[in-house]
């Protein structure tokens, strides 16, 4: 494992480098009105959702949505619990485009979940 | 009539909700689903096929269920996928005429597919059904070979959403295998089967679907009262899929 460790490090440099340097490009969107109060300078920048509040706390949210959405997904597929407001099939209510929001920040921060061929999610 | 047959399936108090002009159409916005929904453990679902009005040239069951859950026809019989098919049987002898019957998954009490299934990804739900956790699957096909009643595909294509397909059914990934899910997302909403709801509504009148284990579900009644038999039965894999006239 350890040739893996500059690469990271490598790849996190580009990160910030990038993200610096990206912001006032994807601003060029006029929906990047990007995160009031966000944490880190730069980043991604991310369609504004409707409503007041995500169905958690935002920062709960950035930090935990991934493992949120596959622990609901074993919940109501194997268990049969449905939580209208909570499932995958309603973020897109308030997130209403994935490309410029989830897919925004995922190619951000380079993952690339596998969900959407299968989920509908425009 | 949905709130007939709701009531029948012991599905009742979904729809109290709006008042209900005609099919589909509310006076009030068409009532949101509840918050949340569980499934009841102790149910046991299941269907009653009528042979005798099942005519040979209907496909409203195998219609509807395509579009209800996106499953496309590739028109390549051996790789296309059914939830549901239409069955001929013929009498050998010529001395009675040849019967046609939906086939599809029997919710099997004892489920040959799950017990082979090397990820846990085929288990059954508390009310019996039995399900493919697409999200564990890795297509080994196993199940497909351990079903005997050829209820189950493997995805070998890509597909999309169609032009107005429904959003709230997946599409599919290839490489997992699929089959009926008795509409799981229908059930938990209230709603019987796409294909039982085609029937009786477009087709002839033969499917019935409910709870086995109220005494009271009209199937339950009808199962008791009617001689009824289910698909192999000497496999001893207690198929929930009964049928009338077979
Ligand atoms: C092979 C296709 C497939 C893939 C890939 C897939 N899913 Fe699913 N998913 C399904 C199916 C089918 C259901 C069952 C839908 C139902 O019962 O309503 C489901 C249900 C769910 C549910 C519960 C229903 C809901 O709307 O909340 C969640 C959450 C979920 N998936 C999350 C994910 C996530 C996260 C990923 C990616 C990491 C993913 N899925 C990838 C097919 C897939
Ligand atoms: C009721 C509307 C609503 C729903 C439904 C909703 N969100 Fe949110 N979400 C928001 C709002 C508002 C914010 C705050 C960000 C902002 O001000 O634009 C937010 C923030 C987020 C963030 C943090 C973004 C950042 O800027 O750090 C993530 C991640 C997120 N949501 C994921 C999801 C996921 C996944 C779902 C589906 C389970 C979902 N949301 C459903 C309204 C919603
Ligand atoms: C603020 C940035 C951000 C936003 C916005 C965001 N994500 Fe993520 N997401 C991440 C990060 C970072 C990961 C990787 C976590 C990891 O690998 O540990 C991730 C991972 C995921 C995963 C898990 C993938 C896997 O295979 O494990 C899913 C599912 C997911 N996101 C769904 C969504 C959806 C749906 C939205 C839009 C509603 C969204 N995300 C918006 C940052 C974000």
């Amino acid at each position: 494992m350890a040739w893996f460790r500059p690469v990271v490090v490598a790849m996190a440099l580009l990160a910030v480098l990038f993200g610096g340097a990206g912001g006032p490009e994807a601003g060029a969107s006029s929906l990047g009105s990007g995160p009031p109060g966000g944490g880190s300078q730069g980043g991604p920048q991310l369609a504004k959702a409707k409503g007041d509040a995500c169905v958690k706390d935002r920062a709960w949210m950035r930090r935990n949505h991934m493992d949120f959405l596959k622990h609901r997904r074993d919940e109501t597929v194997r268990e049969g619990i449905r939580i209208r407001d909570e499932s995958l099939l309603n973020c897109q209510s308030c997130h209403t485009s994935r490309t410029e929001f989830c897919d925004r920040c995922h190619s951000f921060v380079g993952v690339q979940p596998d969900c959407f061929h299968c989920h509908n999610y425009k | 009539m949905t709130m007939d047959r709701r009531t029948v399936l012991g599905l009742g108090g979904a729809v109290a909700a709006g008042s209900l002009l005609a099919p589909g159409v509310y006076l009030v916005a068409a009532p949101k689903p509840p918050a949340r929904t569980e499934v009841k453990a102790g149910r046991r679902w299941a269907m009653l096929i009528d042979v005798n009005r099942c005519s040979p040239d209907c496909r409203a069951c195998t219609q509807a269920c395509r579009t209800e859950n996106n499953v496309p026809l590739f028109g390549d019989p051996e790789r296309d996928i059914h939830w549901i098919r239409k069955v001929e049987i013929r009498d050998k002898s010529h001395k009675r005429p040849s019967i046609t019957l939906p086939v599809l998954c029997n919710h099997c009490e004892h489920p040959p597919c799950k017990h082979v299934c090397p990820t846990a990804a085929t288990f059954q739900r508390q009310d019996g059904l039995v399900l493919v956790d697409m999200h564990r699957c890795i297509g080994c096909r196993y199940c497909i070979i351990a079903c005997p009643y050829k209820a189950r595909s493997l995805v070998y294509h890509e597909t999309h959403l169609p032009e107005g397909g429904n959003p709230k059914v997946p599409i599919r990934g290839k490489g997992v295998v699929e089959k009926c899910t008795f509409c799981v997302h229908r059930l938990d909403a209230g709603e019987e089967p796409a294909c039982v709801e085609a029937c009786n509504r477009d087709g002839d009148k033969g499917m019935i679907f409910g709870d086995l284990n109220d005494p009271e579900s009209t199937i339950a009644k009808r199962v008791l009262e009617a001689k009824t038999t289910t698909i192999r039965p000497d496999l001893g894999l207690g198929p929930q899929v009964y049928y009338k006239g077979l």
